[in-house]
């Protein structure tokens, strides 16, 4: 018998010694894996991102060196980060390694600062927050300033250069037409007696950035201001009342299954969904018609960043015109938008497949001060006004 | 030896962070503020919510849990019955967070099939008021883990139960139910309230399950936790969050200790 | 013990029915990843994703990796509690039940901040993932060795072995483990399931795991989170349903050696 044991515990061994030769060498974390560029490049057909000579053949040449670099909390689906991923890394000869893409911006923060002397992969280079995280990462410190070739034509962005806009949604209404036969259009729909237990938000109000606009979205329609989200607290807290609203973390998932069919999501990941799912369900995405809000997303450099020059290689990448292009397909808008359209450089059937500027008239973004203010209130009063007071 | 060694470096170190946090402030001073701040009655409301359901899926799950092992272990059932609920449970004690929250939905969800079943015959549970993403709700879902767990805890304890033991009984002209009451259940009783108080430290720090179902609509404490650790600062300070995880260790310390304590008993009599 | 019989299979059935209508729900939901037809498509796309592959078995490395140091760990340990340092064995039964209390978020917090720099800079081995691993499955394991000690009368085994002559190693090996089987087992069998699911720890000292994989599957798509949810449920029982056959010596469950 207990030869036995040993057989078993030799074996085990043997799997552990095995298991930890592939997985030493395996760099890339999670899941991805970086594949040759599959996609055509639709935009100028120069290989890599703004004109200027020698600084950013240094930058390559640098970042070839350090020869990888860690994206974190960027899942492939969230407009088309895939295609932008394996596009950096193939062209460059580069692993991109994505942490944690299931993870928050609160969970970027937090893996920077665990992460402050760590220079292996565990530690992150490149932010994706939301835009309330810009500043905030900038006062703990945990950003290294840098200004990208197109600069100038970001709109919102720290005039240090610790953060900048990268890709901008709006909120929407992802919704399974499959089980919700008539389509809300507009937030007053959201509270009528069809939709019983039907109205979901992709994530928690007291943390994830796309919640919290979703709330604030409501504000703007009823009464409320980017000055005042107090209003959408109310407003939510009456879809509640009414039955209507389902407190289940909303994805792709539940919104086919039917547990949230009609969900609060940012138009690309509304659009992305909706592509994915290629009709099984059917899914609508809609602009509620009265008002909503644009969200916009920042970058950011780690400042204990393990491969700086590979970072900011990245930055430059994903916010030259193939990059902010890419995102465009994946149906965000990029920061560069205006100044990309004006150029010309936009191809036309990537400018047809995103839903029309008018739809997106109603929108309006926020300044820092406004997203501090709203955070607090929403942050604060979320529980008090939807908080399940059960039994 | 080397156990202790390997605890204090993988264990006590890193959770020392959670306890010294819990008495720093923003600057890192040294503070009681964050565990006055425990007082304050939203983070002891969280409290007592996440206390209740964690009592009733303890109880329920020591109740139901019992009869399994029981009817599995000394049932008279055929020995495959065992073994294969013993590797089920196996495997269900530890089926939670999104998978099992969507299992509860895809079942009993408003869209479920179990609904839509009772429904088609006019018996739709969410007329009758009832809700998934309640206390009751949430209970209901623990005890996927908690059953197997008591059952994989419990059956060892059974099986202790000597077969001498319940022949002797009958020998001295008592029935099933007195050697019920007279032998098997005082032996086993310090081992079920033991497993039951482990249980109750189970669901307690229940985390993932209940985030997907309810968002944090519902107050438990291991989500306010993720929501300071985790979420947007300025609401409350870091410091609070492990405070309340403090706490959280305070509540777990003292059920522990109660389990330690019963189970000590209880292997007087299997001795 | 036929009375006994009906109310059996009747707890059986009711446990039965509860645990499987919701695997039910979720299996009949993944079935419709094709439009109109019941399908098996969505166990397809998974089972054909080679990171499915990588990081299932990933987990499994890790898991059995987990089990055998910690049966190294804390069999030695239990045994000698129990056999030298009776006093002691408050202290450690609490301390083995510690990692209930700490979330694992802030355990892997302070293991990467503990880890992650000179001298102790193991952050990136999978070592460190490992011994999280056997941190976190330490109440089960540790417990479920102790009950099997405790059934066996540890004292008068060992004095019976050293009179015969045997050696500390003889008697770990040829004495203690064998009567703690079925215990090891059950230990084995919780632990390897809290490894093949869990998910913080992995994700966050990034290493390929099936936690943070299924957590992926579930950002994005449909129908595939409840395929992987089913064929990893499935899978996790076949491998219990392997170490138990694998483990298992003579069937009976008395645990005393010898005096009967």
């Amino acid at each position: 018998m207990s030869t036995k044991k040993m057989v078993w515990a030799v074996m085990a061994l043997a799997i552990v010694l095995a298991a930890c030769a592939p997985a030493a060498t395996a760099v890339a974390p999670i899941v991805q894996t970086v594949a040759p560029i599959v996609e055509t490049v639709v935009v100028p057909a120069t290989a890599g991102p703004a004109p200027t000579a020698s600084p950013m053949d240094a930058l390559v040449a640098a970042c070839k060196q350090e020869g990888q670099v860690t994206i974190i909390a960027a899942p492939r689906d969230w407009a088309d980060y895939g295609t932008i991923i394996d596009t950096f890394g193939s062209r460059y000869g580069v692993v991109v390694s994505d942490l944690n893409p299931a993870g928050t911006s609160a969970d970027e923060l937090n893996a920077i600062k665990a992460n402050e002397g760590n220079k292996g992969p565990q530690a992150p280079d490149i932010m994706d927050v939301g835009y309330s995280y810009g500043p905030l990462g900038q006062s703990q410190g945990l950003y290294q300033p840098y200004k990208v070739a197109g600069w100038n034509d970001i709109a919102i962005k720290d005039p240090d250069g610790y953060w900048w806009e990268e890709y901008v949604g709006v909120m929407t209404f992802e919704v399974n037409t499959k089980i919700v036969k008539d389509v809300p259009q507009d937030w007053s729909d959201l509270l009528k007696p069809e939709y019983k237990g039907e109205v979901a938000i992709s994530g928690d109000p007291k943390g994830s950035n796309q919640a919290i606009m979703a709330v604030w979205a409501a504000a703007l329609a009823n009464g409320g201001s980017l000055d005042n989200a107090q209003p959408g607290l109310d407003f939510w807290a009456k879809v509640n009342k009414a039955g209507n609203f389902v407190p289940v973390i909303g994805n792709l998932s539940t919104v086919t299954q039917g547990a949230t069919p009609i969900l609060m999501r940012w138009d690309y990941n509304a659009l992305g969904d909706r592509d994915t799912a290629a009709g099984n369900p059917p899914i609508a995405v809609v602009v509620p018609k009265s008002a909503t809000i644009e969200g916009p997303y920042v970058g950011a450099i780690s400042a204990y960043a393990p491969h700086p020059n590979c970072a900011k290689l990245y930055e430059e990448f994903i916010m030259g015109d193939e990059g902010q292009t890419d995102f465009l397909r994946g149906y965000a808008h990029p920061a560069r938008f205006a100044s990309m359209v004006s150029r010309g450089v936009i191809a036309a059937d990537v400018l047809s497949a995103i839903p029309s500027a008018a739809a997106y008239s109603v929108a309006v973004i926020p300044t820092l001060d406004q997203i501090a203010a709203a955070n607090k209130v929403i942050t604060t009063g979320w529980d008090k006004a939807v908080g399940a007071n059960v039994k | 030896m080397p156990f202790f060694v390997f605890i204090l470096f993988f264990l006590v170190y890193p959770s020392s962070t959670l306890v010294i946090g819990s008495f720093q402030d923003e600057a890192g001073h040294f503070t009681f503020a964050n565990i006055l701040g425990l007082s304050d009655p939203y983070i002891l409301g969280a409290y007592e919510v996440s206390i209740r359901i964690s009592v009733y899926s303890a109880v329920g799950g020591a109740i139901f849990g019992f009869l399994l092992a029981y009817a599995a272990v000394r049932g008279g059932l055929p020995s495959f019955v065992r073994s294969s609920m013993m590797t089920f449970c196996g495997v269900a004690s530890n089926f939670a967070g999104i998978p099992l929250a969507f299992a509860f939905l895809a079942t009993v969800g408003r869209m479920g099939i179990v609904t839509e079943v009772l429904s088609s015959i006019g018996l739709n549970p969410y007329d009758a008021g009832f809700s998934l993403y309640s206390v009751l709700g949430l209970s209901l879902v623990y005890m996927y883990f908690q059953f197997p767990l008591m059952v994989l805890i419990i059956a060892p304890a059974i099986d202790g139960l000597r077969q001498e033991w319940r022949e002797a009984a009958e020998n001295l002209g008592g029935s099933f139910l007195d050697y019920w009451r007279r032998v098997a259940l005082p032996i086993l009783t310090p081992s079920i309230l033991g497993t039951t108080i482990l249980l109750f430290g189970n669901a307690f720090g229940a985390y993932a399950t209940a985030f997907v179902l309810t968002g944090g609509a519902i107050s438990l404490v291991t989500l306010r936790i993720g929501d300071q650790l985790g979420g947007d600062v300025g609401n409350m300070s870091q410091g609070v969050g492990y405070a309340m995880a403090l706490g959280m260790l305070v509540i777990m310390a003292i059920s522990v200790a109660g389990y330690t304590i019963l189970q000590r008993q209880s292997e007087r009599w299997l001795k | 013990m036929r009375r006994g019989t009906f109310w059996s299979w009747l707890w059986i059935a009711l446990g039965v029915i509860y645990f499987f209508v919701p695997l039910v729900g979720s299996f009949t939901f993944s079935l419709h990843a094709k439009l109109g037809v019941l399908s098996f498509k969505a166990y397809s796309d998974v089972l054909q994703d080679p990171n499915f592959r990588i990081n299932f078995f990933a987990s499994v490395a890790w898991a059995l990796s987990t089990i055998v140091i910690g049966v190294l760990l804390f069999v030695p340990t239990a045994y000698w509690v129990r056999l030298k340092l009776p006093r002691v064995r408050p202290l450690v039964e609490f301390i083995t039940l510690l990692p209930f209390v700490v979330p694992a978020i802030v355990l892997v917090y302070g293991l990467v901040r503990t880890f992650s720099r000179p001298p102790l800079m193991i952050v990136n081995s999978p070592f460190l993932l490992i011994f999280g691993y056997t941190i976190m499955s330490m109440p089960y394991m540790y417990r479920a060795v102790d009950t099997g000690l405790r059934a066996v009368d540890v004292p008068v085994l060992t004095e019976a072995a050293q009179s015969l002559g045997a050696g500390w190693v003889t008697i770990m090996l040829r004495v203690v483990f064998p009567n703690i089987r079925v215990a090891v087992l059950s230990g084995s069998f919780l632990t390897f399931a809290i490894v093949m699911g869990e998910y913080t720890l992995a994700q966050w000292l990034a290493k390929p795991a099936f936690g943070p994989y299924m957590a992926l599957v579930a950002l994005t798509k449909a129908y595939e989170p409840s395929a992987c949810a089913i064929i990893s449920f499935a899978l996790t029982w076949a491998a219990m349903g392997i170490m138990q056959f694998v483990g298992r010596g003579a069937p009976g469950g008395a645990q005393v050696a010898g005096a009967h």
